[in-house]
């Protein structure tokens, strides 16, 4: 079962996301895909660390290339986050990169690996301002890359203020 | 509690005053109402405003209203769902309403969407 979680900020999309996976008896892996930089950074990585304390994850860290992630054996996955996932993809290089088909593709690789994957996005176009080029290339990506996994994902879960509402499939937890 | 939430203009503030019979007159507005007479307020409106000048103590205030006003029909703008601002205070304060939200919502027995006017009941039912 692969569900995609969607949201605007601190809406409680990961721990709707976690709870999704507490049933789950066999291995948990936690794929992180923010880079440790700036104090902003750090403050988040910390805090999603405390709430996943305890709940027997193991930790993959992989901030480009997740197609490179090989899975062995029954388990469960969370991605966290694709919005993370797709600034590294197009910014660490000189170049302003265009990931949409790569980062839906390497995702949809462990969809058909995993037990249950679980992934964490966010709703980035609802603000209304006009930006650089860049960021506006980044919004439009975005919105590309998560049509693409709503396409393949039995569920979509979008949450507003910490309520989750069903956009696809049913409630998975 | 009630909490009525969606972008803004969506109609979230007319909704209140049809359905729940609240006079425009009694809307407590977040952006500039007396923040101490906030307890005995029927309604509060542009909550996300609030959360601005609350500042820091935003999430203990909110606690605390949920727990002394449970009747209290609150309304919010949904303002998450954009770019992460490049200024620091912008960022803490849309975090600080996304965190004020979700305490909001878990206290209130029915959450409403409102889009284009129209009302989605994403949590409680309608009557």
């Amino acid at each position: 079962m692969t569900t995609l979680v969607t949201g605007g900020s601190k809406c409680g999309k990961s721990s709707f996301a976690e709870r999704i996976l507490d049933g789950f008896s066999g291995r948990k892996i936690y794929i992180a895909t923010m880079q440790p930089f700036g104090s902003d950074a750090f403050e988040a990585i910390e805090r999603h660390r405390k709430m996943r304390a305890g709940k027997g994850f193991e930790t993959i860290e992989k901030y480009t290339d997740i197609h490179e992630i090989s899975l062995s054996g029954e388990c469960a996955v969370l991605l966290e986050c694709v919005g993370n996932l797709c600034a590294n993809e197009m910014f660490s290089g000189g170049e302003i990169a265009a990931p949409a088909d790569k980062i839906a593709e390497g995702i949809k690789q462990l969809s058909e690996r995993a037990a249950e994957l679980v992934i964490v996005t966010n709703q980035v176009g609802s603000d209304g301002i006009s930006y650089s080029a860049g960021t506006a290339e980044y919004i439009r990506v975005m919105g590309e890359i998560n049509r693409k996994i709503a396409g393949y994902a039995d569920n979509v879960i979008e949450c507003v203020y910490g309520i989750p509402v069903v956009l696809k499939g049913e409630m998975p937890c | 509690m009630v909490m009525i939430t969606g972008g803004a203009y969506q109609g979230k503030t007319a909704y209140v005053t049809r359905e729940f019979g609240i006079a425009p007159e009694d809307i407590a507005d977040g952006r500039s109402c007396d923040i101490a007479s906030l307890s005995t307020a029927r309604c509060i409106s542009s909550y996300h405003e609030l959360v601005r000048r609350l500042g820091a103590d935003c999430t203990r205030f909110t606690e605390e209203l949920c727990r002394r006003s449970p009747d209290a029909v609150i309304i919010i703008d949904e303002i998450g769902c954009g770019i992460v601002p490049m200024e620091k205070s912008e960022r803490l304060w849309r975090e600080n309403v996304g965190r004020c939200g979700c305490i909001i919502a878990s206290h209130s027995e029915k959450v409403i969407r409102v889009v284009c006017g129209i009302p989605a009941f994403i949590k409680g039912e309608r009557e």
